[in-house]
């Protein structure tokens, strides 16, 4: 782990940072139960007037079109339907953590949102094609959406090592989580480690934040998302798709792919569905604002 | 002249056989009617033969133009797409629109999928009409001519839309696949889920639902209603499952002060000699006691309105 004085200050900045009231990690919970009951699905978004007021406003808005103003959480529930009104609430929530510009000194903001985006679109991707149970597709999305969400702290509150740390790794052609811990003693992965303590997420997201440029030292049960991640951060960056401040990734070895289960070939097919899903998200996010 | 030709009335899924002859097997299709117009509602294998129909009977005075209307993309409601000729004959000009949710892909995608190698011999690439797609929501539509069309949300798994086709003075509206909105959360106060805020925020909610779906079709000269079930079917497990039963259906429509109603969607399972026997059934019930006729669809049947 890095130096005291970078892990103090993003420790403070992480205190700053919206937490997790009831998001994320509880409307995960509730939400990857295949059998999300009416009640269930009312108490979790009620507990979080934010969260309520976003789902409310994405029914009511042009999207779906309708006549009558839905004012009540629970006639959105009977009208549009458990799954539908789930749906919502979790991209939100997870959408949601990213829509705060000013955590962005160093980064450009729109590009790393596109990247995390394109990451948690390819994860998705690739959990459908291992054949993944439907209920864990959106913990695949997640995953990928806030993989990279330790460069939020590092941008804000170490922007000018920040700055250093992207140079570092142009100049020397390097991993930019390897300049990271040249410059500052921490990485973004362990940055989103800490993220991730303090907001309570543990399990599959988390490993995913923690381990996707450290997969050597993971002995945990979720290698799958794990691997997702990696392999998808690996395909937004050859495709550059968003920007995430990194040019020179590592490369992945060959058996890297045997051990997902997915063949490296397949990433040259799923271009145009990445972009769709993609755009798909943008207006959703447009509308969401 | 304004009429409704039934070319399909069966749910789910076709179900051709000697038990399915008098009230047909093939899913829903409406071939609607506004002196030269022609709007079809839903592209189930019903589709098939209004598409053979109009080739061999309309080409002749020019290409077929035509605006299609998806209740929802439901397999049952989408199967004959591939099957219908006109798609094939080179000046046709379709303009497909329906709802899609959020989450699925565009209703050319979904649609269109039907005709990829893997289903199909034919790539929708290589189809000789001229097609448009638009996506639909809940909105009024001046499709010229004197024709307006105005949809209305339904309550069914995905988005669903019932259409109101108003020309000439009257009105036909549909109202499949739908089921009536009820209260999902707990009203038992010995439940321990109960909040009695919530349960009373949810019976008016479901309430005023289904009030709005009545305004949708008030004073219809024609309503085509969803019935896969009967009442004891639909308490015995079909709850949520997006179909109306028989009694609901005849008596919204009645509160609604429709004029005609057809009951529609039968149930795959359901054969002739039981709905005939379910049509007598229920117009003896309501015989003297309404003004509403109410005939189950029958596939062929053709409908006047002016």
């Amino acid at each position: 782990m890095g130096s005291s004085e970078s892990i103090r200050k993003v420790k403070d900045y992480i205190g700053t940072m919206p937490s997790l009231p009831t998001t994320v990690s509880k409307v995960l919970e509730v939400c990857n139960s295949p059998k999300t009951s009416p009640v269930d699905l009312d108490r979790v978004i009620s507990l979080d007037p934010v969260l309520m007021g976003k789902v409310l406003k994405l029914i009511n808005s042009a999207y779906y079109g309708l006549q009558n103003q839905v004012t009540s959480l629970v006639r959105a529930i009977i009208m549009l339907g458990v799954n539908t009104v789930k749906n919502l609430a979790l991209s939100t929530a997870v959408l949601d953590r990213f829509a705060d510009k000013a955590g962005f000194r160093a980064l450009n903001m729109e590009g790393f949102w596109r990247h995390s985006l394109c990451v948690g679109v390819v994860a998705k991707l690739i959990a459908k094609k291992k054949g993944v149970e439907a209920q864990r597709l959106d913990e695949f999305f997640a995953a990928g959406l806030l993989h990279d969400i330790g460069k939020i702290p590092m941008n804000n509150v170490l922007s000018d090592e920040y700055v250093r740390s992207m140079g570092l790794a142009d100049r020397e052609r390097i991993p930019l989580y390897l300049a990271e811990r040249r410059s500052m003693d921490l990485d973004h992965a362990e940055a989103g480690a800490m993220i991730a303590d303090a907001w309570h997420l543990d399990g599959p997201i988390a490993d995913a934040i923690r381990f996707h440029h450290a997969l050597h030292l993971y002995e945990g049960k979720n290698e799958d998302i794990v691997l997702a991640v990696i392999v998808a951060d690996y395909y937004a960056n050859r495709e550059s798709i968003g920007f995430s401040g990194c040019l020179y990734p590592e490369k992945l070895p060959p058996e890297l792919f045997e051990r997902l289960g997915v063949p490296k070939v397949w990433l040259e097919d799923i271009d145009a569905a990445v972009t769709a899903e993609i755009e798909k998200a943008s207006v959703f996010l447009k509308i969401r604002n | 002249m304004f009429s409704v030709r039934i070319w399909g009335d069966r749910g789910s899924m076709p179900v051709p056989g000697p038990d399915t002859v008098v009230f047909g097997g093939n899913t829903s299709c409406l071939e609607i009617r506004c002196g030269s117009r022609i709007i079809i509602i839903d592209a189930g294998s019903g589709i098939r033969g209004l598409g053979d129909w109009l080739v061999r009977n309309e080409l002749k005075n020019g290409p077929i133009s035509a605006d299609i209307f998806i209740t929802h993309t439901h397999w049952d409601h989408i199967m004959g797409f591939p099957m219908f000729t006109p798609i094939y004959v080179p000046g046709t000009k379709l303009c497909i629109r329906g709802p899609v949710n959020f989450e699925d892909e565009t209703l050319e995608q979904i649609i269109g999928a039907q005709l990829s190698y893997r289903y199909w011999p034919v790539r929708q690439d290589e189809l000789a009409a001229k097609i448009r797609y638009e996506s639909l929501k809940e909105t009024e539509l001046d499709l010229g001519d004197g024709v307006i069309m105005r949809t209305k949300y339904l309550n069914h798994p995905v988005l669903c839309l019932g259409y109101r086709v108003e020309y000439e003075g009257k009105a036909f509206v549909t109202a499949y696949d739908h089921e009536p909105f009820i209260n999902l959360f707990p009203t038992d106060p010995a439940d321990p889920d109960y909040d009695a805020a919530v349960a009373e925020e949810g019976d008016k909610a479901a309430h005023e639902e289904n009030a709005r779906i009545e305004a949708f079709y008030k004073d219809a000269d024609l309503l085509i209603h969803d019935t896969q079930y009967t009442a004891k079917e639909y308490k015995a497990g079909k709850q949520g499952w997006g179909h109306s039963s028989y009694e609901y259906a005849i008596n919204a429509a009645n509160r609604a002060g429709v004029k005609r109603l057809l009951l529609f969607h039968h149930d795959p399972n359901r054969t002739d000699t039981e709905l005939q026997e379910l049509e007598l059934f229920y117009q003896g019930k309501l015989r003297g006691k309404t003004a509403m006729s109410v005939d189950v669809s029958r596939e062929g049947m053709l409908l006047n309105l002016a």
